[in-house]
């Protein structure tokens, strides 16, 4: 999922880091006080999560839990993941400092997107609903993702529809995973906490 | 409540695979030549890979290839950093610098002038090698080993040193990949640290919208 230095085209990585610092930028105004712990949390959450990779062919597979971080979080989920890539880039050597932007945005971007998507059907419907929209929303996050990586891949050179469709299929089983993991934590937390999605989120924009 | 929950199945499943799965490699000397691997953290090693040699400035120098063990070899002819860079595909790329005054020290060698020489007096096929560069092929024939070899068995041929070059060679191998694996390895500090490092940012990020919330 990290694309490492040096796989990519400058204009790719200039024109990632460009978007991305756009998105922070966006995300940070968006980052009110009581979204600030749950922004904390979630990157600490990706931060971790993306340490277990799985091999599949030549490519690795790791959960990212991007979907989650952008249904709670909204444009927020870019300062927040931003933050978990940057340390792991740092600390792990996963991705790279130059190509952050462009990891930055097809790991936030979905989570947006998803956001957007998914965040009615969460704020209204029963927890049983609110989690089928969670899974959707988690899976569809990790496809978007995937989908990102080809474009970027295929951008830099690479053949598009070979580069994308191993980057989606390795991804497949990470869709199943991280739907069902975002649908249980979000059927939770509309259970035990169903201001998440309302009151969290501030203002209806 | 959520969030401590996922945050806790990640640990939970953090013992399973945890490989991270990164592409590694490095180059060293090894009497008159550079000696590099090219592989994966997880310890699949890149197989027949084109490795492609640049000096600074992005001119290409030469190429050559790994064998089956991600191993490859190249004889420099200039004394200036050496940049190798294979690309495995799928967004894969291992680059990795040898500095020139390594570079410098390998030409600069007595192993190497020693191959230069005995390559001109007794093996035409390395005179050729060292002089021509065709292709730099992967199995480069061994130079005899270094100096101090010599000094220690001065009784011994040249074939006897390198016969014991390429024993010592092969023993370091798996020794130089452990440690490449273990540099590798994620351990529970750094990913405590940099848990760390987010609650205090955010902690930070906290603070500055709680002021500003109370100036307002």
């Amino acid at each position: 999922m990290h694309i490492v230095d040096g796989a990519l085209a400058a204009p790719v990585v200039i024109g990632g880091a460009v978007l991305a610092a756009g998105g922070v930028a966006r995300g940070l105004r968006d980052l009110t006080l009581e979204k600030t712990p749950a922004a904390g949390i979630l990157s600490a959450s990706f931060f971790v999560a993306s340490l277990i990779h799985v091999p599949i062919g030549p490519s690795s597979v790791h959960l990212i839990l991007n979907g989650l971080a952008g249904l709670v979080l909204g444009w927020a989920a870019f300062p927040a993941l931003f933050v978990g890539l940057l340390l792991q880039a740092v600390f792990f050597g996963f991705g790279g400092l130059t190509v952050l932007g462009v990891n930055t945005l097809n790991i936030a971007l979905p989570a947006v997107i998803v956001h957007y998507l998914c965040r009615r059907g969460l704020a209204r419907g029963t927890p049983r609903i609110a989690a089928l929209w969670a899974g959707m929303g988690g899976a569809l996050a990790i496809a978007l993702t995937a989908l990102c990586v080809g474009l970027a891949l295929a951008l830099s050179g690479e053949a598009f529809l070979p580069a994308a469709r191993l980057v989606f299929l390795a991804h497949i089983p990470v869709m199943a995973v991280e739907g069902l993991l975002t649908a249980a934590a979000v059927y939770l937390a509309a259970q035990v906490k169903p201001d998440l999605f309302t009151t969290v989120q501030g203002p209806q924009r | 409540m959520i969030r401590p929950l996922a945050l806790m199945l990640a640990l939970a499943m953090a013992p399973l695979p945890a490989l991270a799965h990164k592409v590694v490699g490095g180059a060293y000397a090894d009497g008159a030549l550079i000696e590099g691997e090219i592989g994966f953290s997880n310890g699949d090693m890149a197989a027949d890979a084109l490795v492609e040699v640049f000096d600074p400035a992005g001119t290409r120098l030469g190429g050559t290839r790994t064998d089956g063990d991600g191993i490859f070899t190249y004889r420099p002819t200039a004394a200036v950093a050496h940049v190798f860079r294979a690309d495995l595909g799928a967004g894969h790329v291992a680059e990795f610098t040898m500095s020139a005054e390594e570079v410098a020290a390998i030409l600069d060698s007595p192993a190497a002038r020693a191959a230069a020489e005995t390559g001109q007096a007794a093996a035409p096929t390395e005179a050729d090698g060292a002089a021509g560069m065709a292709g730099n092929p992967s199995t480069f024939p061994l130079g005899p080993g270094p100096a101090a070899t010599a000094a220690a068995a001065p009784g011994l041929s040249d074939a006897d040193k390198a016969a014991i070059a390429k024993i010592v060679r092969d023993e370091m191998r798996p020794l130089r990949r452990e440690i490449a694996a273990y540099r590798e390895q994620n351990d529970l500090q750094s990913i405590l640290g940099g848990i760390g490092y987010i609650a205090g940012l955010f902690g930070f990020g906290f603070y500055i919208a709680a002021r500003r919330r109370l100036k307002a």
